[in-house]
């Protein structure tokens, strides 16, 4: 017992990564920007009412709302009117030459060699695909391509419709004490351990300190059985981002004996899944069945399935 | 028949201590401690609560919805619960008006943040558009350095007039006891500082800390019984300028004087600067000196000089948010300052304005002003 619940010197912390794909519909007057990008134009959108051209180009102006305001092709080069340095990237907002807003975009410069008021040019990506990035960077100088000013132009025929994207995000999740204790136990000794309400008295699973419909404190752990009572199930056949078993599978309710809460898992064993329905019922016993002590890692996969009991 | 509400109070506050990482406790630990906390001395429990708002970020805590995987802490079990993805001020506003339209007596706010788990800077790129700003890399601090420079340039100042205000917030949050700080930067050690954002060095900008925070909010009649010095709300405003960065106006915060205007005109306020306490929320120094302007506290350029011991105001004296960001709980951890301090023992003033921000750039601001 000596090596449980001595705090560790390290937090217990779960590592794990967000990755959420998007298909991102840039629509009208972005589509259309990325799209010049791609052909190496820049274009703005001017509002007469306000006397206004502002790039990228908007679908409705920012200031009065008017929609469709008139696209315009940019020139290549403008003043540098703020910028920063941020890990060694120089970020800058650049009036470009016939614009009344400024694009933020990167310099491709020392950060002590940039000014406000000092001319950049774009620097053009050597395959431009229709994206921000097409416009590499902004350097000092001259522009060395684009029209000379301002210019109208047409609605274009062409429009990047659907950008992939992925966002992938990090996180250290603290265990906190209950979360802590929970999984040495089941680590340590492959047992699950609730709190126990000081109030209503149910053995919640996973332990927590305070009870979610009393808000009174938990005062004790208590070990809950890896029997219990199957309480809802469903057969899932769909794929989808976040599946951690490849379907079909069995998506199960689980009152463990000695728990007030339901425990998510599965429900597998020596049943065809095509007779899941008829072969599982709401009511039945259901039993652990534990992964070979040298797989075991202390999560809730070291319950390889519950499997129903046979009387 | 119901009884017409006239104001509302705020009636009990808590936090925890905000420190750069509570990693030895999960979200609802510290949500719990904040919200035990709050009814504690108030004869309220959490029967007698009719509502439940929370504020926090999903982005920010790792899970969608994260409110529901957290209600259990806050008491929200069958009760009315509700989720502002915005600072924990935008709920105390949504809570008071609750509570001014009659439907319900009593109410609690909550706000809450573990920015130590994640990336922050990730979080506010999840903010920007991700067509054209987030690909640039935009985060807050790109934002707050472009913001520095033009505010600097825009009244001919040196960066070296951040130096002092950043080192007395510094000092401010080093003597209050719900704000850990190891060692409080003077203002030479704030001048020698790496920078983080051009022209902005380590100490300008906000540190992020974990934390919780709870408000209770009471209908006039019950707000007395619950306590013989309740913090009336006499005025309560927001605006949000527009999201692309550059489309704002450079050099200052035109939402922030929208919100202060909005919350002014109710409260009936003239004089800004007879608002004696002023705690507000920032991401940078810079913007912590426009947001005193927008507020109408000091002329345009000159926010620097209400850190002066002969200042009208008293800035910040909690610290204000360099020292500790709880992003999302920034706001209303602003409001429980300001409510302490309100109704110490020593309290030397009787008004105070309260301050909170959302976005990059402090693109969103609420603004509430208080009296006892």
């Amino acid at each position: 017992m000596s090596q449980l619940f001595t705090s560790p010197d390290v937090p217990q912390v779960l590592t794990t990564t967000l990755s959420i794909p998007y298909t991102l519909t840039p629509g009208g007057a972005a589509g259309q920007f990325l799209a010049g990008l791609a052909e190496r134009r820049i274009l703005g959108s001017r509002c007469e009412p306000c006397a206004r051209t502002v790039v990228p180009a908007q679908d409705v102006c920012g200031r009065c709302g008017e929609q469709t305001p008139d696209l315009v092709e940019l020139p290549h080069g403008g003043t540098v009117t703020s910028w920063t340095a941020h890990q060694g990237r120089v970020v800058a907002k650049i009036r470009l030459d016939g614009a009344d807003a400024d694009l933020l975009h990167v310099v491709a410069a020392e950060p002590g060699a940039v000014e406000v008021g000092d001319r950049v040019a774009a620097d053009w990506a050597a395959e431009p695909t229709g994206w921000i990035t097409d416009l590499a960077a902004f350097t000092p100088g001259r522009a060395r391509s684009g029209p000379a000013e301002a210019t109208p132009v047409a609605r274009a025929e062409t429009s990047v419709e659907m950008v992939p994207y992925r966002l992938d995000l990090t996180y250290h999740h603290a265990y906190g004490p209950y979360y802590g204790r929970m999984f040495d136990e089941l680590g340590s000794f492959s047992r699950l351990m609730g709190s126990r309400c000081s109030s209503c008295h149910r053995v919640l699973l996973p332990a927590r300190a305070i009870c979610d419909v009393c808000f009174a404190r938990t005062d004790q752990f208590d070990e809950v059985s890896d029997t219990g009572v199957l309480q809802a199930f469903s057969v899932i056949h769909m794929e989808f981002v976040g599946q951690t078993r490849k379907p079909p599978y069995v998506y199960a309710e689980i009152v463990l004996d000695g728990s007030s809460t339901r425990l998510i898992h599965t429900v597998a064993g020596d049943f065809d899944l095509a007779d899941a329905a008829s072969t599982l019922s709401i009511g039945m016993k259901v039993k652990a069945v534990w992964k070979p002590e040298s797989e075991r890692v202390g999560t809730l996969e070291d319950i390889a399935y519950f499997e129903p009991v046979i009387p | 028949m119901q009884r017409r509400i006239s104001r509302v109070a705020i009636v009990s506050v808590a936090q925890t201590r905000l420190r750069p990482s509570w990693d030895r406790l999960q979200h609802v630990d510290l949500i719990g401690s904040a919200v035990t906390d709050v009814l504690k001395g108030t004869g309220v429990t959490m029967r007698d609560i009719d509502f439940v708002i929370d504020c926090g970020s999903d982005v920010l805590d790792g899970r969608s919805i994260s409110n529901c995987g957290f209600l259990g802490a806050m008491g929200g079990h069958h009760k009315e619960e509700s989720r502002v993805e915005e600072d924990g001020l935008w709920g105390a506003v949504y809570g008071v008006t609750k509570i001014l339209a009659g439907p319900a007596s009593i109410g609690l706010v909550v706000a809450y943040s573990k920015p130590s788990e994640s990336d922050v800077s990730a979080y506010y790129s999840t903010l920007a558009d991700p067509f054209y700003q987030r690909p640039v890399g935009l985060n807050h601090r790109v934002a707050s350095g472009l913001a520095a420079r033009e505010y600097l340039r825009a009244h001919g100042l040196d960066p070296e007039v951040l130096d002092a205000p950043a080192a007395a917030a510094w000092r401010n949050a080093a003597a209050n006891p719900y704000v850990e700080v190891a060692d409080a930067p003077d203002a030479a050690t704030v001048a020698s500082g790496g920078l983080v954002a051009d022209p902005l060095r380590e100490h300008h900008v906000s540190r992020n800390v974990d934390g919780a925070v709870a408000v209770l909010l009471a209908a006039e009649h019950i707000a007395e019984r619950i306590t013989p010095a309740p913090v009336w709300v006499t005025g309560m405003g927001s605006a949000m300028d527009s999201q692309m960065l550059t489309d704002r106006r450079p050099g200052e915060l035109e939402a922030a004087a929208a919100a202060a205007g909005t919350a002014y005109r109710r409260a009936g306020v003239t004089d800004p600067a007879s608002l004696a306490l002023a705690e507000v929320s920032a991401t940078s120094v810079a913007e912590e000196l426009m947001v005193l302007e927008a507020l109408g506290l000091a002329p345009r350029g000159h926010g620097a000089s209400l850190y002066g011991d002969d200042s009208p105001v008293a800035v910040n004296p909690s610290g204000g948010a360099i020292p500790a960001d709880p992003v999302m709980a920034t706001g209303l951890v602003r409001l429980a300052e300001a409510t302490r301090r309100l109704t110490a023992a020593n309290a030397t003033t009787s008004r105070a304005v309260v301050h909170g921000a959302g976005g990059i750039g402090m693109q969103n601001h609420c603004v509430f002003t208080l009296e006892v």
